[in-house]
């Protein structure tokens, strides 16, 4: 007859085994946990992003100059040079260029009433689920922005808000 | 059961033990999910970008119309504020004063209130 007297050895054995496993396993899992704060991250460096690439575009090229791009392409409606310029400066990367798109509006007052208006239109990656993020800068023009028929604004000195919606395809 | 071999329960007590620590370690786990959490929020519920552009604005305005006070710079002045709380949900204002000297150099004082319901700002420079 064969006998068993060792086996209650060997589940001891296996169940220490495990144990010891498991253990490492959790203290090794803990040194990289992703947590919701994590998540928020790239969103807040893509606004930083887009913030600085807007208050670059906002500073004028020289001492003399006393307008900045920023504000020339509001003032000519230059809708295109916008989109141009801004994309550039954001997708500029040490590598490979990244791969972010932008719609952009333009919010004036008129009277009592606070209007807007499209600057730069969507491209076709935009599918409204993604999770853009809202940068904004004031502009301050010496007169109305030259705009498409259909949106009226006071001839005067104003302030407008230039907001950009930015995003990761 | 007098006769009973009861070398046995260390390993039980052994075991129990070392199942409270893993529910111990388990515990901590559990707790690391929020780590972060509220410091991501209140990261980005404050608002930092609004309140930079609206410094931003404010001083672009000094540097256009200094602390002149006309239906031009009442009607700028009232963009910002108008267009504040319409699309940053925030109340804001901002006041502008004639030239005074600060150690010898004359600035205007400027006052800005940022308020959108959650953060209050103030603040009162010379520019």
């Amino acid at each position: 007859m064969v006998n068993d007297g060792g086996q209650l050895y060997t589940m001891e054995g296996v169940a220490a085994g495990l144990i010891m496993l498991l253990t490492a396993y959790i203290v090794i899992s803990t040194t990289s946990i992703y947590t919701p704060g994590d998540t928020h991250i790239p969103d807040m460096q893509l606004e930083q992003l887009g913030s600085d690439v807007l208050a670059m575009m906002d500073t004028p090229n020289a001492k003399d100059d006393d307008k900045s791009d920023l504000e020339r392409f509001i003032a000519d409606n230059n809708s295109d040079g916008f989109r141009a310029a801004f994309l550039d400066y954001c997708n500029m990367t040490a590598g490979d260029t990244d791969d972010l798109h932008m719609s952009a509006s333009v919010t004036y007052r008129s009277g009592d009433s606070v209007g807007e208006y499209q600057f730069v239109g969507a491209d076709n990656t935009w599918t409204g689920r993604e999770s853009a993020v809202r940068v904004t800068r004031w502009v301050q023009l010496s007169e109305r922005p030259a705009v498409l028929p259909g949106v009226s604004i006071e001839n005067r000195s104003q302030a407008v808000l230039v907001e950009v919606l930015l995003w990761r395809a | 059961m007098a006769c009973m071999n009861e070398d046995g329960q260390w390993i039980v007590l052994m075991g129990l033990l070392v199942a409270v620590g893993l529910f111990f370690l388990a515990l901590i786990i559990n707790q690391s999910v929020l780590v972060g959490q509220t410091t991501a929020e209140g990261v980005l519920e404050f608002p930092k970008n609004d309140i930079r552009d609206l410094r931003e604005a404010v001083f672009d305005y000094v540097d256009t119309f200094g602390g002149a006070n006309n239906l031009t710079t009442g009607a700028v002045r009232q963009d910002i504020v108008a267009i504040s709380l319409e699309r940053k949900n925030a109340v804001v204002n901002f006041s502008v004063e004639s030239q005074v000297e600060v150690s010898g150099h004359y600035l205007h004082p400027v006052t800005i209130h940022y308020y959108n319901g959650v953060t209050e700002y103030n603040e009162n420079v010379y520019y």
